[in-house]
């Protein structure tokens, strides 16, 4: 009875996928962007900073509808991908992938370029008149000292990912096995006669792993005060 | 050898610099917010001149016309800065391995365990940064940039924000690299008696531009040159012969220093600055005070609301004397005194070449 059934296993790997593989793609463009808005000043920064942070404060369902408008099968993008080369991402686990790492974005990104804001600039400085090309220099000393707050980041956007509903019913509908994440899965079992049982044990988990991804982000955070 | 031949805008006014620097130590001299940390800046490749060139012996680090730039990490200059920058999160090896890991191993002039043991750094090697005293930090910071084998070590006031206690046990290190090493060196300082313990030849920078060049001893007294070391502390400076580590003659007259490592016979230069001497009308008695040089007063000037009394004992002394106390000693041009000045007050300057 307390055990999860081979069904609930799947969800909860997918689940578990999505929110790896959304930290996993949204990192590289948070360091990125991260590092230009804590260190570059230049025309349109604000309007930068917004577009980054507009997830954060839309409704869930619109930044899904304006992934399915831009993705879907009509869509401007998902047209070249599908047409180019053969991939759908409306109404697969990738797109549940995209909707979520768009969502978290926001909370990875603030992450990211906090901690880079509060590394000396000058460290990088010192580092190239040692020899370090500017790759080098970045990656050994700012991204290094920045580290737990890029950590931090990254649990934060996976914790989100795992409460990701809107956005993913919105582009990606509810597909079992295919793209129905915790959240739809107890969905799905709440609308269903003797569907509780189930849905208690998903919601268990839920907590048990957002908890989880809190408490080390957390732990982390404290880490890097000392 | 430096070549410098740079122009570049800043807030306030524009930096041009034109001057070629001889080895093995030149240091600039300066007040605050004259241009020298921009001119390091430049020199490393922090900043970028608006024209002109910079070279160091053949290799061009930067030529407008030519459009060459060397980025900062080809240039191979020492940069140490005021504040010591160490990495905080690698301990002292690393850090000072961290631009030694960079140079192929042709160009490695040092071995590590030399440089660690020239600036006794043994027992730190394992901790982190923020468990060393500012002394020990600055030592790192500066074995960091040795162990880049640097053509030329640039240092931006590396001893401004240690107390004189710190600056004192530093300086011996400096001197070390100075002779030992032979890494040619520019020292940026707007202490004159910092400057002196290492090098004569000063280049003098005043709001961006260069207002003498050359030998100390031979700038120092130039109308231009003067009221501005008369503000930041002016340090007369005598050629005095070692006869003892902790005395030495001036003039047939015997000077108390404070114990020094350099041989008897050497000539060096002491320094003492402006408001550490006393004039007296009589030889005293009774005072703890081992120095004591005779002259004639030469003139009494105000600069700056300070009054400068100037004695001829052999050479030009300058001494700082409140208004008052000219008026009770009745101080005139041609009066003869006796100047008092306290054995640790002498700082010990470079020999004499």
């Amino acid at each position: 009875m307390i055990f999860p059934t081979p069904e609930e296993y799947t969800v909860l790997f997918l689940s578990l996928k999505v929110g790896l593989l959304c930290v996993a793609i949204s990192l590289p463009f948070a360091v990125l962007l991260g590092w230009v808005l804590a260190r570059k000043n230049f025309r349109g920064k604000l309007i930068l900073d917004g577009l980054c942070h507009l997830p954060l404060v839309l409704p869930p369902v619109v930044v899904g509808y304006l992934l399915l408008l831009l993705l879907g099968r009509r869509g401007f993008l998902g047209q070249i991908l599908s047409d180019w080369f053969g991939m759908q991402i409306a109404f697969t686990w990738r797109g549940a992938v995209l909707a979520a790492a768009v969502v978290g974005f926001p909370l990875m990104l603030r992450s990211v370029r906090l901690a880079i804001e509060s590394v000396d600039p000058r460290l990088e400085r010192v580092a190239r008149t040692l020899g370090a090309n500017p790759l080098r220099a970045f990656f050994s000393i700012t991204l290094r000292l920045a580290t737990p707050g890029v950590l931090v980041g990254s649990l934060l956007a996976f914790a989100r990912s795992l409460g990701e509903f809107g956005a993913t019913i919105t582009f990606v509908s509810n597909i079992a096995g295919e793209t129905r994440t915790l959240p739809l899965a107890i969905f799905t079992y709440i609308n269903q006669p003797d569907g509780e049982a189930a849905a208690a044990r998903l919601v268990l988990l839920s907590i048990i792993l957002s908890l989880g991804a809190l408490i080390a982000s957390e732990a982390i955070a404290r880490k890097m005060k000392n | 050898m430096l070549t410098l031949c740079v122009h570049r805008q800043l807030a306030e006014f524009s930096l041009e610099i034109d001057v070629t620097c001889a080895y093995p130590v030149t240091a600039i001299f300066g007040p605050s917010g004259c241009g020298k940390t921009t001119l390091l800046n430049l020199i490393s490749g922090l900043m970028r001149p608006d024209s002109g060139q910079i070279s160091i012996d053949d290799t061009i680090l930067f030529h407008a016309e030519k459009g060459i730039d060397l980025p900062p990490e080809k240039r191979r200059i020492g940069h140490v800065f005021q504040d010591d920058l160490l990495f905080p999160h690698l301990p002292v090896r690393q850090n000072l391995l961290y631009g030694y890991q960079f140079l192929a191993s042709s160009e490695r002039k040092f071995h590590p365990d030399t440089i660690i043991d020239l600036l006794e750094l043994n027992t730190l090697l394992d901790r982190l940064p923020n468990l060393l005293s500012g002394g020990e930090r600055q030592r790192v910071a500066l074995g960091r940039a040795i162990l880049t084998s640097p053509r030329l070590l640039i240092m931006d006031e590396p001893l401004t924000a240690l107390d004189q206690e710190l600056k004192d046990r530093i300086m011996p290190y400096l001197r070390h690299i100075r002779t030992d090493l032979g890494i040619p060196m520019l020292y940026v300082s707007h202490a004159i008696g910092e400057i002196l313990q290492l090098t004569g030849q000063v280049i003098v920078l005043n709001r961006g531009q260069v207002l003498a060049h050359g030998d100390f001893f031979s700038i120092a007294h130039q109308p231009k040159i003067l009221p501005l070391l008369e503000t930041h502390g002016f340090e007369n400076v005598l050629p005095v012969e070692v006869i003892a580590s902790n005395r030495v003659q001036y003039n047939n007259q015997i000077l108390h220093i404070p114990p020094c490592d350099r041989r008897s016979g050497t000539h060096i230069f002491i320094g003492i600055r402006a408001n550490d001497i006393i004039l007296s009308r009589q030889r005293p008695a009774g005072l703890s005070i081992r120095n004591a040089l005779s002259g004639r007063i030469l003139d009494i000037v105000e600069t700056h609301g300070r009054r400068l009394v100037y004695i001829d004992v052999g050479k030009r002394l300058a001494a700082e004397v409140t208004p008052e106390a000219i008026e009770e000693l009745a101080l005139k041009i041609g009066d003869s005194v006796i100047c008092l000045i306290k054995t640790h007050a002498i700082r010990i300057g470079p020999d004499v070449s």
